[in-house]
Order: C-alpha cells, then structure tokens, then sequence
C-alpha cells in the first residue's frame, strides 16, 4: 500500500470523471492520476517541511454544499461575473486551456482541481479600466461535521484591462478545511491589484497563480491574522517583456497559529521586475514561515528582483522559519534577498516613553508601525482603511491607536 | 526642582558617574559643559530613565520625589523632558500622532481631559511655528528623513507640546548651523519661565550665548569640577577644558 492510499483526505477523489466537457474532465483525470502516485505532501516533502499537515490529510472530511466564493460587491460596468459551473455548463469553450494553465498541479492544488464544484470567473475585458474594487467573500463550512471546501476563482484580464479585486477569507470553524485555487491571466499591459485578507479559524490552504503578458502588472497585498494552520502560495509567472510583480504580505501570529507563506516568481522573459516585502509579528507559541523562491531563467536579462522578509519575535516560544532564496541562469540582472528576525528596537521605545507614552501602548505602536507599512502601500483608499482596521483588531492598544491615527 | 545628592553612575560595571550634585530651583537655567567623554549625556539619560544606567550611590529628587523610582513615562508624566542628542527615527509612527498619544497620556495623569484632534491641531500649529517646523514635518513619521537641524527643532517643537516643569537639553547644538541654533535658541528662550527649570548640556559656549544661564557647572570625568556664572562658560572657551582640568587637579 502506498502512502497516497493511506491518505483519507484524498480517498473520495475519483478515478474517472463523467460530467462536464471533455478537457475539464481530462484535467480532473489527470490530477487524480497525480494525487494517486504522489499523494498530499508529509514533512518530507521539501517544501512542506515546516507545514504540519499530516494530521490534516489524514483526517476525514465531508465534501461542503455551496462551497463557492460569494460575490459581495457590485459587478462594475464593462465587467463580467459568472459562476464557472454555469459557464462550464453553457459555454466551456471559454474557459478550455484557461483552468491550471500553470501546468499540472500536485498536491492540494490538484485535490482542487479534481474536486472543485462550483467558483466565480471574472473577466474584465481588453481596455476596460475598472476603479472600484471587486469583492468576493469565501466563507469557510461552518458544519459542526469536518467538511472540505475547494473555491475555485478565475481571473482574466484583457490587453489594457485594469482590476482591484479583494478577497476576504473568513469564517470556519476549527477543524474545517478551505483548499482553494484563484488563478488570474493578465494581458498585455493588463494590472491587476489583488488584496486578501485571511482571517479565519479553520484550517486554509490556498494558492494563487499568476500569468502574466508583456509589460503587465500584478500587486498582492496579503493581510494574515492567525490561524490554526493557514498555508499560501502565490505564483507569478513573468511570461512577457517588462511584466512586473509586488507581492507583499503582513501577517500576525499569536497563541498556537501555524501561518505559512510561500511565493514563486518565474522571470521567464526579459526586463521584468518582481518585489517582495512580506512582514511579520510573531507572539506566543506561534509558528510562521515565509519561503520565497525567485528563478531567474536564462533568457530573462535585465531581470530585476528583490526579495525582503522581516520579522519581529515577540515571544522566547514562538518559531519563525525564513528562507528567501534565488536560483539565476541568466547574467545581467539585478536581484536582491534578506530576511531578519529581531525584537522591537529599544532606542525607538526609550524616546516614546520619555515622551510619556506609557510601555504598553509604545510597543503597541511599534508593532502596528512595523506591519502597516505593508498595509500602506495599498492605493485603494477605502481598501487600505479595512485593512488598517482589521490590523488594529488584533493588535493591543488598536482603539487607543486608532484614536491618534 | 531637582536635587541630585551624591550621584554614582555605572554603565557596564565602569563608573562613568561618580559623585555629581546639583540643585536646581525653579526658574532657572543650568548648563553643564564638559569635553567628550566626561559623562554628560549619561546624566541626561539618568535623568529620563534610559536601561542600563545603574545608580550605585547617591539620590535624585525631583520635586521632593525619588526620581529613580519612576518610569520613564512616569518621569514624563511629572514635567520631565529630556531632549535628545541623537533623535531616533522612527518610520510608520508619525510625530503628530504619537505626540498627541503622549500630550494626552501627560494630561490623564493630571487628571485633565484629553485634547480633541481640533485643539490639539491648533495647539500643534501655534507650537511648531515657534520654531519653524513646517507644519508637514510635524505630520511626517517621527524624524524619519529629518536633517540634523529638523531633528533638533522637532525636538524642541515636542518639548513646547509638552509644556514640562523640568527640561533637559543634550547637545541641542550639535549638528546645527548657526542659524538652526538661533531658531532653536528662540524656541527655548520661549519656554522660560519662572516655573520651569532646565538642564543645557552642551559642548561648547556657542549656544550659551543664546540661551543664557544662570549657573553653569564644568564636568568633567563624571565629577563636577567649577561652579560659577555665564562668564565661566566664556572663559572655558578661550582657556579650552585643559586649564580647568588641570585647576582641578584631574
């Protein structure tokens, strides 16, 4: 017996698959084919070494009714939303090579792909400039059973389109699972901003794919606030001449949360630029994890890449794993890495309590400093205002600290 | 105000304090002046409750309080200022807003309301224009991106927010043109008064010719060595510190 078929989490999954159109049901196929020989990752699996699923994928979930991404905003003129099992069922010429166009996935990825029932796609046309932002809500099984959700969402974005698109992830109860997928293909000269805000009690594990065309822009703002295991992966696939991405992250951990980042860029073609700046505040017996990994391929010169993590340890028994790292085949490029791991600075807290802010409430400062910087990068006002809030939720002092703010 | 009795200070086990004592009433202005290395900006931090200062000998009461015993913020609370030699910047907290953070605090512990934001902008106005802090500086993150002479004036900008009943001013001077210092000079000439008491540290006799003190004390190697009026600092000058150490016998 292998190890894939003593995993319970994937012992539902099919080996055939008779509904909806033929290449939908080849990629199902084929990822159930994937999940059979390789299984859901364990420790040894390289880049899941510090994620602990184990309990996870061998545990036992019911498969959740209604388990789409609900739409929370008005569809802005120009864009279209649609349910992909509508789409899938009315028109699936529209999405055939638009589903897993990252390649073939594995893992948790190819559990989605096999598994997912329904999702939303949002298309935003060529030349469509959209300035409100489109919100969907992905609300975790609130079953008092164990019950798996796979959303699914499809982003496209034509030559010149522009898009801000939130994503709130919030809800679930311990012990129920999201396993989601949102992938978004931008056009020539398309730019897409994309925020996330994590918040949730149950167990999440979520990737983003990214493609990107010539001169294109992509800009990730993640806000994670805890949780029992939170796990992401975003993937930027840098495809066109002069693409560019900014992936950036603030995550808070307290009490026995496992947040876990990852991010992969691809710089497959030439004059592209990626940034990222993931920060985090890590308390109690927490564990956080950034990994992030930028290949530089060969044809890809005059890449520009830089990659920065920093985190604050507030507690002796909290653990904080980070390994930015950069693999380059080409010449002319300019890249970038570090990472820290340090307290809050104590020259800065002696000069605000010499001015009387009172111990507490000067760390709390700090802290808050420290991560609203990723949240201020953020152009969408109104956006980066929520997100100012849901930060202050879970920092000490928030009141007092929105009060001077 | 204050009254430092005795004062033995070490800082990693090396004495860098030992036996200072100075009395200072309300009202008036001492400085301290002394070469590099003489102890001077650890009295300052002593004063305003910096870790890692060890008080091995001696007292300090502040209005007839122990003033070891208190916090920093609690120091603050009471009317105790320390202007800092080197500010710290601090990105993503801004000066505005952690003053107000800090103004009401002050206010709470005596037992006043705080500021609305409204009083507390034309406060601010009134009180950065006292020393030509535009108006954007003070909304800025705290000195991130100052110049030497923006931190300074910042300095004496919160100090004037503050309003406190004992101010102590390391090397307000240092980094500054000489028409930075008259600015700064002017803003803390402004804030004399027969209530308030400062402490003007200082390296040099140029800022006491525009903040003029009533004492001026000589410290050197953690001791203070002359006592005398303005004309001691003018007369440190031509002589250079060598003479007085040497008077001393040091």
């Amino acid at each position: 017996m292998t190890e894939a078929n003593r995993q319970t989490l994937i012992a539902s999954v099919p080996d055939s698959f008779d509904t909806g159109p033929d290449w939908l049901r080849t990629l199902r196929a084929r990822a159930a084919k994937t999940l059979r020989q390789q299984g859901l990752p364990s420790k040894r699996t390289e880049a899941w070494r510090f994620t602990p699923v184990r309990s996870l994928v061998n545990s036992e979930f019911a498969q959740n009714d209604g388990e789409g991404p609900s739409l929370v905003s008005a569809v802005p003129a120009g864009v279209t939303v649609r349910g992909l099992t509508e789409v899938l069922q009315s028109q699936p010429e529209l999405l055939r090579g638009r589903l897993d166009f990252g390649g073939a996935p594995t893992h948790f990825a190819a559990l989605n792909t096999a598994m997912f029932r329904d999702g939303l796609w949002i298309d935003v046309p060529a030349g469509t400039i959209v300035e409100a932002p489109i919100e969907i809500s992905h609300v975790g099984p609130s079953s008092s059973e164990p019950r798996v959700a796979y959303p699914r969402v499809l982003v496209t974005a034509g030559e010149g389109a522009e898009l801000t698109l939130i994503e709130t992830y919030a809800g679930g109860r311990a012990g129920q699972l999201s396993n989601s997928v949102v992938e978004a293909e931008l056009g020539r000269n398309a730019k897409m901003s994309h925020v996330r805000v994590h918040e949730s009690a149950g167990l999440q594990i979520g990737r983003v794919d990214v493609r990107q065309d010539a001169d294109s822009a992509y800009r990730s703002t993640v806000v994670t606030l805890g949780g029992a295991l939170l796990r992401f992966d975003v993937r930027c696939l840098l495809q066109g001449k002069g693409a560019e991405c900014q992936l950036d992250g603030a995550y808070l951990t307290d009490g026995d949360d496992h947040v876990d980042h990852h991010t992969l860029v691809e710089h497959e073609a030439p004059e592209c630029r990626s940034a990222q700046t993931y920060r985090g505040i890590v308390s109690g017996k927490s564990t956080a994890v950034f990994d992030g990994i930028v290949i530089v391929h060969r044809d890809a010169q005059k890449t520009e890449a830089h990659q920065e993590n920093r985190n604050l340890l507030l507690s002796d028994t909290a653990t904080i794993h980070t390994k930015p790292h950069l693999e380059i085949d080409a010449d002319d490029v300019i890249c970038s890495h570090g990472a820290t791991v340090g307290a809050l600075d104590q020259d800065q807290l002696f000069y605000l309590r010499a001015r009387g802010v009172p111990e507490d409430f000067a760390l709390a400062m700090l802290t808050y400093a420290f991560v609203e910087s990723i949240v201020d990068r953020v152009s969408h006002e109104p956006t980066r205002s929520r997100m100012r809030e849901a930060l202050l939720s879970r920092i000490p002092y928030g009141d007092e600290i929105r009060e001077v703010t | 105000m204050l009254k430092i009795q005795d004062l033995h200070v070490e800082v990693d086990g090396k004495p860098i304090l030992k036996g200072i004592n100075l009395d200072i009433e309300a009202g008036q202005v001492h400085a301290i002046m002394g070469p590099n290395g003489s102890g001077k900006s650890t009295l300052a931090y002593v004063l305003a409750g910096r870790e890692g200062y060890e008080v091995t000998k001696g007292s300090v009461l502040y209005k007839g309080q122990d003033l070891m015993d208190m916090t920093p913020e609690l120091r603050a609370a009471e009317g105790v200022f320390l202007g800092f030699q080197y500010p710290v910047a601090i990105p993503g907290v801004s000066n505005i807003y952690f003053l107000k953070a800090a103004l009401n605090a002050l206010r709470k512990h005596r037992g006043e309301e705080p500021l609305d934001a409204i009083d507390f902008m034309k406060l601010s106005k009134k009180k950065a224009a006292l020393v030509q802090l535009p108006d954007e500086l003070t909304k800025r993150s705290v000195n991130d991106g100052f110049s030497g002479g923006e931190k300074k004036r910042n300095e004496i900008y919160q100090m004037a927010m503050l309003e406190p009943s004992l101010a102590v001013l390391d090397e307000t001077d240092s980094g500054l043109d000489i028409d930075a210092l008259k600015v700064v000079a002017q803003g803390v000439n402004g804030l004399r008064g027969p209530d308030r008491a400062m402490l003007v540290i200082t390296h040099y006799q140029r800022l006491l010719d525009y903040i003029v003190p009533d004492v001026v004390h000589v410290l050197i190697n953690g001791q203070i060595v002359r006592t005398g009026d303005k004309n001691l600092a003018k007369r440190l000058e031509k002589e250079g510190y060598s003479e007085v150490r040497d008077a001393a016998q040091l």
